[in-house]
């Protein structure tokens, strides 16, 4: 059977519904790590899991729309990080393609992967928004140690970005992973666009 | 009165609270317009409602203001000291420059968000031009995010009746929280598919032009305030350029 292009995207209602169902689990993912009191976000699980299931555009658009969905809930600094969001859900996308997400050591390979794509974009945002600082408290500490030692302001707020995004990337997809090895076949098929279907009408 | 404004206005509002200090430059603008917003957040009576945006971001601002005001790469002239601790005026001044665009922001789009329904905002966009299949998808996180929220309360009880702990060491808690978020990531993924088929049936993938069941409708205020707001931006502008002049 031929595999079409990765970036070959039909949004057909199947990966549209989708998509609120992923910004869903991002949601959740948040509240129970805030709820067993976490060191992690786990706010990525969603859009990593739809990226694995339908291809990075559509993990792009999850990305996108929990940030916009934030914004306009809690946190109106959200919008901006949607740019970061984006960029995982075409990471997760692309790895998952090129099949790096089969195996639990996979799986946290591409969060590393994940984690330093995460760190390279938020870390602009960090130091223009919040001066470099991510509001993290082991991130923020280390941020403090480097700036007292004189690092340059962009290590120091990069090394505070990856040092929480490392665990917190590599836990999302292992989560992400667990649960669409457990998802039936009849579902999984339904986002899959890298086979040819023959439609009759 | 500010409910009834078009979210059209509200947005052209959050586009100039946050351009035009950064146009005039000086923190007394960004100050003004957190004034601005607080007024029109109060004539809306929905100030009150800003506290949980404001303590989210507030204790980052804190820690901002502890770390910048000690460590700031600049510092030189000493502010204040607590015992052995010195604060400098240089990583304060940064701090409450941090402070001052972070809390506009929040602000500025509080006035949209506190007083505009979601699906409201959502058909506004549409109008704009943003695909209305999208739209759908924005309006639907709307409805899926309190019915998840719910579920998850209900799983979070049975585990619980089953004697599973969720609270004490990193360890447990680390434990409990993949019984907790599966069956609820289960029961939504599943449930996509029952809401695909629904939506085929209905005819949401068919390809003529949509209609909308709502005219946007436009006030007298909405006028006043658009008009004044591209005042604000063209005089900041103006200020912009003789500074450049200068």
């Amino acid at each position: 059977m031929k595999r079409t292009s990765m970036w070959s995207f039909n949004l057909n209602t199947a990966s549209l519904v989708l998509i609120p169902a992923a910004v869903g689990i991002n949601y959740i993912g948040k509240l129970f790590a805030g709820a067993l009191k976490l060191p992690l976000w786990l706010d990525s699980i969603g859009t990593i899991l739809a990226a694995c299931l339908a291809g990075p555009i559509v993990g792009a658009i999850c990305g996108a729309i929990n940030n916009i969905i934030y914004g306009f809930t809690l946190d109106p600094v959200s919008f901006i990080y949607a740019v970061t969001s984006i960029g995982i859900g075409v990471a997760a996308g692309i790895l998952a393609y090129k099949g790096r997400i089969k195996t639990a050591v996979g799986a946290i390979l591409s969060g590393l992967v994940i984690a330093l794509v995460a760190t390279v974009i938020s870390t602009p945002i960090n130091i223009g928004m919040y001066g470099g600082q991510t509001g993290n408290l082991w991130g923020d500490a280390l941020f403090t140690w480097c700036t007292a030692s004189h690092f340059p302001m962009w290590l120091a707020s990069g090394l505070d970005e990856l040092v929480v995004d490392i665990p917190d990337k590599v836990a999302s997809v292992l989560i992400a992973f667990g649960i669409y090895k457990a998802l039936p076949k009849n579902l999984t098929v339904l986002y899959k666009n890298d086979q040819k279907i023959e439609r009759l009408d | 009165m500010i409910h009834k404004l078009d979210p059209n206005s509200k947005i052209i509002y959050i586009f100039v609270a946050n351009i035009a200090p950064a146009l005039i430059g000086a923190r007394m603008a960004t100050a003004s317009f957190i004034l601005i917003s607080i007024v029109i957040l109060t004539i809306g009576k929905v100030l009150h409602k800003t506290a949980p945006m404001l303590e989210f971001s507030g204790l980052i601002l804190l820690t901002v203001a502890i770390i910048q005001g000690i460590f700031h790469q600049g510092n030189t002239t000493v502010a204040f000291a607590l015992g052995s601790v010195v604060f400098y005026k240089e990583g304060l001044m940064f701090a409450l420059g941090i402070a001052l665009n972070v809390i506009n922001i929040l602000m500025s789009f509080s006035i949209l968000v506190l007083t505009t329904k979601p699906s409201d905002m959502v058909e506004t966009f549409v109008h704009m031009g943003l695909s209305p299949r999208l739209g759908y998808v924005m309006s639907s996180v709307f409805q899926i995010i309190p019915q998840m929220t719910k579920t998850m309360a209900t799983i979070t009880d049975a585990q619980r009746s089953r004697g599973m702990e969720t609270e004490g060491k990193l360890k447990t808690r680390i434990k409990a929280f993949f019984p907790l978020i599966s069956p609820v990531v289960m029961n939504s993924l599943i449930s996509t598919k029952e809401r695909a088929i629904a939506l085929e049936v209905r005819g949401f993938g068919s390809k003529q032009k949509k209609t909308f069941l709502n005219d946007l409708q436009k006030t007298r205020y909405d006028d006043i305030f658009r008009f004044v707001l591209i005042l604000i931006l063209i005089l900041s502008i103006f200020w912009r350029v003789l500074i450049w002049l200068k």
